[in-house]
Formats: C-alpha cells, structure tokens, sequence
C-alpha cells in the first residue's frame, strides 16, 4: 500500500523529531551552553568542603521545595535582600532557585541569622524558635545522649523541645548543614553596578 | 476505526487475548504506583497543618514531596497512559499489538524505574532536587528504556494498520514518545548545566515534561476514545492537525515563565510568557473539537460511566491550560509568583485533565477488553469524590496562594504569609483525603475489570457496549 507523507510513520517520526530537536537545542541545550559560562560576581567564591557537604543534605532533604534561593527585583523581595544577579549563580549546581516560598528565601540568610546556635536549635525543632513555623524538624541530623563527650557540639535545645535529661548533640551532617546555610550571602554588589 | 477486524484477522483470538493483559497489566501496575504516591501526597499535605507529625527520614515532608511528584508523572501517569497508547495503536488499526514480548519488557522497565527511584528518594538520593526529575540516574536510564521500547511497539503496530491512514490519535502519541526521548536525554547530559544554565535547562525541561509528554499521549487517548464512546468521528481532523504542530511550536518555548524575575534574561523571560499566549490556540483548538464532537450528546454522557471522566478531563484541559496563559503575565506573576498558586494550577491540569483522561481511557477501554464491568455505583463513587476533591483542592490552594502572595505585597512579617495560608492548607488536606479515597474505590474497580474471576451475567456483557 503506497503511504505518503505523514501517513508514512517515517515522515511522521522523522518531521516530529527534527521540529523538537531544534527547539530543544534552541531553548533549552543552547541557553543552558551560554549561561553555564557566566563568570562569578565580584565576591562570589566556591564553597568550602563542609559547605559543599551541606549542600548535599540541603539537596537531599529537599529543603528547596519550600526555600528559595533568588531575590526578585521586586518591592516585596527588598526584605530578602539585593536583586540575585546572574554571577550570584556561578558556583551554585545543582541551582536552587527554587519555584516555591512556603518559608523565607536563604539567599542571605548567612548575614540575616548568622548564628550557628540558631541553625542548630532551629534544625532540630523549629517550633522552639518560631512558634507557628510548619518547617518539618530533622532530629536525625542530631543524636541524643546521657551525657556530651570531648569535642561534641551540644545544642542548647529550650527546656520543653528535647527529651528531659538528655543532650542534643548535632552530627557532622548537621554542622555541615549550618555551615552551607551560614555561607549563603550576597557580596555586595560594586556601587557602580545597577 | 477497524476493531472488528482484529477479531477475524490472521492476528485472531489469541492476539486480541494478549492485548487485554498487556492493556491489565499496565493498568494494575499504575494503578499500584497511584495508590503509594498519592498516599505520599496526602501525608505531605497534613504535614502543612502538623508539622510534627511522623517526624522521620523516611517519611519526612522532602522526600515524600519528590516521591509524589515524580510517582504520580512517570509511576501512575506515564504507565497508565502507554498501556492506553499501546491498545489504541492496535485497536485504531484493527490490528493486535505488535511484539508483545516489547510491551511487557516496557513495562518491567517502567515498573522498576518507578521502584528505584521511590526507594531512592526516600534514602534522601535525589538528582539535585531538580523538579520532575528528581529520581537518581539509573532510574532516569531504565524509564529511558521503557520509553524507546513502547515507541518500537507503538510505530511497529501503527506500522501494520489496516488502513491507510495513521489516525491521529497516533499522531499524538507518537509525538509524545519522540518528544519525551529527545527532553529525557537533553535533562541528562550535565555539561550545559552548571548554575544559571541549569535554571535554563530546568525552566525548558519541567513544563516540557508535563506538555510534550502528558498533554500529548492523553489527547491521543482522547482522540480514540471520545470518538470511540460516542459512535461518532471526530468532529475536526484539521483542528487535532493544527493543535499538534502549534503544541510542537509553541510549548517548547514557554517553559522559562516558571522563573519570571530570575537573573535568567529578561527577554527569554518575554519570549516564554508571549509564546504562553499562542498556547491559547492549541489548547482552544483542541478542546473546542473536543466540545464541538460532544455536541448534542449529553444523554449519551449520562448514560456512560467512562465519558464523564473525559468531560472532566477536557474541561480541566481548558481551564487549566487557559488559567496557565493568564498566570504567566508579569503582572499577576508578581503576586502568584512562588506561591500555593502554583501547586493548584499543576493539580487543575496534571489531576484534572490528565489523570481525568487516564481514568475514562481506562473505563472506556478496559472493560472492552477483559469482558468485565466494573460496577457502575463505584465508578460513581469514584468520580463524584474525585472530581468535587480536586476542585476543591484547586479552589482552596489558588486562594491561599493569592493570600500568600498580598501578605508579601504588604510588607507583612514573612510567617503572616504561613498564618493566612494555614487554613486553606487544612482544607486541601481534607480535599486530598477524598481524593484518596477516590483512588481506593478507583482500584477496586481496576481489579474487578481485570484480575477478579468473570461474572457469570450475561446482560454485564451486553451493557458493555453502551459503555
């Protein structure tokens, strides 16, 4: 039987496949190609080896589907910080941009909270220190014991939040986890610089 | 369309045998991945409402959260929707499905995919967070696999039709599997992908997934099975041509309206919420064929227990898609923007539309296939509590976000924003519960159609037909 043109799956697979080859390199391969060069910004360094382990739990636990990493040049964003900038970007992959803000945007949360005993407590239970956050608590980044040994680092939890009579000790993990949210801060852009 | 065909062909008996469970199977195993996934879903939608509740890695919100999402697209979703696509080959060609021993291994593959990747992502092993594609890579590389083995059974049945032309159904699902190959493989290579130029990739990869995947494979189920049900052709051939090639133009290029006032340009920005706009014609296009085949037919509606839930899915289709050409615009971006908003869109057309399509592909084509009714009081059952849970779920969660998003708009303390949604978080998860239970009367059903032992009455049997 003579099948032409798109009754010819041929035809039909072929003209389908090259149409979509050349959008997908045209929007997404292509773009990705150029702004995967962009350099740094002024300021902007890589991360230390516990910052970058920290990243890693960060992916993980999925923490981004709630935090975003990008101020938008937006009156409603000032609070977050400066407007992110494309070198803001430069070392940050896997990109956590994120698409939801059901908690606030990290992208400066190192210089707004620069505590590390706030990371911690907050880590292990948010309620004991915001008291209507939904945020989910991680006490498995954490060990609880009779007593801290040498070189622990305990964690103040308040009285109420932990198990009575025990000491909240966090775990490499959740240092490191400290350590990378504690990173994240804008460089100040040069004045010059919209 | 040449079904009856099939059953005196040289295919013969046998064929017509095996293509019912293959079409089973495939409905069994989405049927499976639904029930784990939405189970997911609804404990992660009453962590929003008790945040303590079953504080533990396995079973904690961010995991859970990836789970559902990826379960429901490439678990329940893309298996549901290729055994339909694999039967529709063969039944709009009047004949079998060609290399069943190819469909089965798709759906080993499918399967274990799903299974890596849930297991995967509960052990906190997710491919970068990146959304829709958070499974890790060798269960990327084996739903790949399963992708390329059902278009070989899918052009290698088409391939042996009947008649001459390919219906458009095929069209459609066809396109589907090339388009889903080509973005599967353009997400994985990581060399274009580093920082800013992954936001790219990821803003073109996570709408391509849902448009050039899900929307296609069930209008091509639509396109076989409205007809189908009415006993009427399709009231447009040229209006399913033109929304194939605009889908194919246009939805490849709107995926960076997910990240409207990022650091990526402002004009590709411009560029995706423009070509947002040209989406109106494919969506219009097809669902006013659609519409315009279900004319004058509304009897023949309530009389079915499977067009129903293709009515829903063609109105979500409309609405949801509609609703998504609007939400693109700056103006209302900068309210909606990073809020519940989104969650209910992507429920209005991932739930509404195309897991509504799923289901009455499912009724319509089951039935006729294993010779067993479901019963039609659980079907509606199944509807009623899907259909008002998820309008409900969308209604609750498009307030809550846009109260989310004044609350910024005011300059109010940020946990103001968490204090507004709260309540609307809780209906969602009531909302959520029904559609649950809807999923359980949804497998019931599935099991009485396919692996529960053939009821004797014969007036079953004949019911079938006006199904």
């Amino acid at each position: 039987m003579n099948r032409r043109g798109m009754n010819d799956v041929r035809v039909l697979l072929a003209s389908a496949a090259f149409v979509y080859l050349c959008l997908a390199l045209a929007m997404g391969v292509i773009p990705g190609h150029v702004l995967s060069a962009t350099p740094p910004g002024p300021g902007v360094r890589p991360l230390s080896a516990a910052e970058a382990r920290g990243r890693e739990i960060y992916v993980g636990e999925g923490c981004s589907y709630c935090h975003t990493q990008q101020v938008r040049p937006l009156e409603q964003d000032r609070v977050w910080g400066r407007p992110s900038t494309r070198g803001d970007y430069a070392y940050a992959t896997p990109q956590l941009l994120g698409t939801e803000r059901t908690g606030p945007d990290l992208s400066n949360i190192g210089a707004r909270q620069p505590s590390t005993v706030w990371h911690l407590i907050h880590l292990y239970q948010p309620r004991a220190l915001v008291h209507a956050s939904i945020m989910p608590a991680y006490p498995w980044l954490f060990e609880t014991k009779d007593a801290a040994a040498g070189g622990d680092v305990t964690v103040a939890v308040p009285a109420g939040y932990a198990p009575a009579g025990k000491v909240v000790v966090a775990t490499q993990d959740a240092q490191d986890l400290a350590a990378y949210l504690e990173s994240l801060k804008q460089a100040p852009l040069p004045a010059a610089m919209p | 369309m040449q079904d009856v065909r099939a059953y005196v062909g040289p295919a013969g008996g046998r064929g017509v045998v095996e293509d019912a469970r293959i079409l089973s199977a495939y409905t069994i195993c989405a049927t499976v991945w639904l029930l784990i996934t939405t189970a997911a879903g609804l404990l992660v939608s009453f962590k929003y409402s008790y945040p303590d509740l079953f504080t533990s890695p396995l079973l904690s919100f961010g995991r859970l959260r990836a789970i559902h999402t990826n379960g429901t697209f490439y678990g329940w979703a893309s298996i549901a929707l290729v055994g339909c696509a694999m039967y529709v080959a063969a039944r709009s060609g009047g004949v079998t499905i060609r290399s069943t021993r190819l469909a089965w291994a798709a759906l080993w593959a499918f399967s274990l995919a799903a299974l890596v990747g849930t297991v995967g992502l509960d052990l906190g092993m997710s491919n970068g967070s990146q959304e829709y594609r958070e499974w890790i890579w060798p269960a990327t590389l084996l739903f790949m696999a399963a992708l390329v083995l059902s278009l070989i059974v899918v052009v290698a049945t088409v391939s042996a039709r009947i008649g001459h032309d390919i219906y458009i159904a095929n069209w459609y699902t066809i396109g589907g599997f090339v388009f889903t190959i080509i973005l599967g493989i353009t997400a994985i290579v990581p060399v274009y992908q580093v920082g800013l130029g992954q936001v790219a990739v990821q803003a073109f990869y996570m709408h391509n997934a849902v448009g050039m995947w899900f929307t296609f494979l069930a209008l091509g189920i639509t396109y076989y099975a409205l007809p189908k049900l009415l006993n009427r052709p399709i009231y447009s051939y040229a209006l399913g041509v033109l929304g194939f090639w605009t889908n194919l133009v246009f939805y490849p290029v709107i995926g960076a309206h997910h990240y409207e006032f990022s650091p990526l340009p402002w004009w590709f920005q411009t560029l995706a919420i423009v070509f947002s706009v040209g989406m109106l014609v494919p969506v219009w296009a097809g669902s006013g064929n659609f519409g315009l085949t279900l004319r004058g037919r509304w009897s023949s509606v309530r009389r079915s227990y499977a067009l129903p839930f293709l009515v829903v899915g063609i109105a979500y289709y409309f609405l949801g898609s509609t609703q998504g050409t609007i939400e693109a615009f700056r103006s209302l971006q900068a309210i909606w923007h990073l809020t519940n908003f989104t969650v209910g869109h992507s429920h209005a057309t991932m739930y509404g539309f195309i897991t509504f399509i799923a289901w009455g592909a499912i009724y319509a084509l089951v039935p006729r296939a294993t010779g067993k009714e479901p019963p039609p009081l659980l079907v509606g059952i199944h509807f009623w509590l899907a259909l008002i849970g998820v309008t409900v779920y969308v209604a609750v969660l498009s307030v809550a976000g846009t109260e989310q998003g004044l609350t910024w708009a005011r300059g109010d303390p940020f946990i103001a924003s968490v204090e507004a949604a709260s309540p609307y978080w809780l209906a969602r998860a009531v909302s959520g519960t029904m559609m649950f239970l809807a999923h359980v009367v949804f497998a019931y059903n599935v099991y009485v159609m396919t692996l529960a032992p053939q009821r004797a009455s014969a007036s079953h049997a004949a019911a079938g037909a006006s199904a």
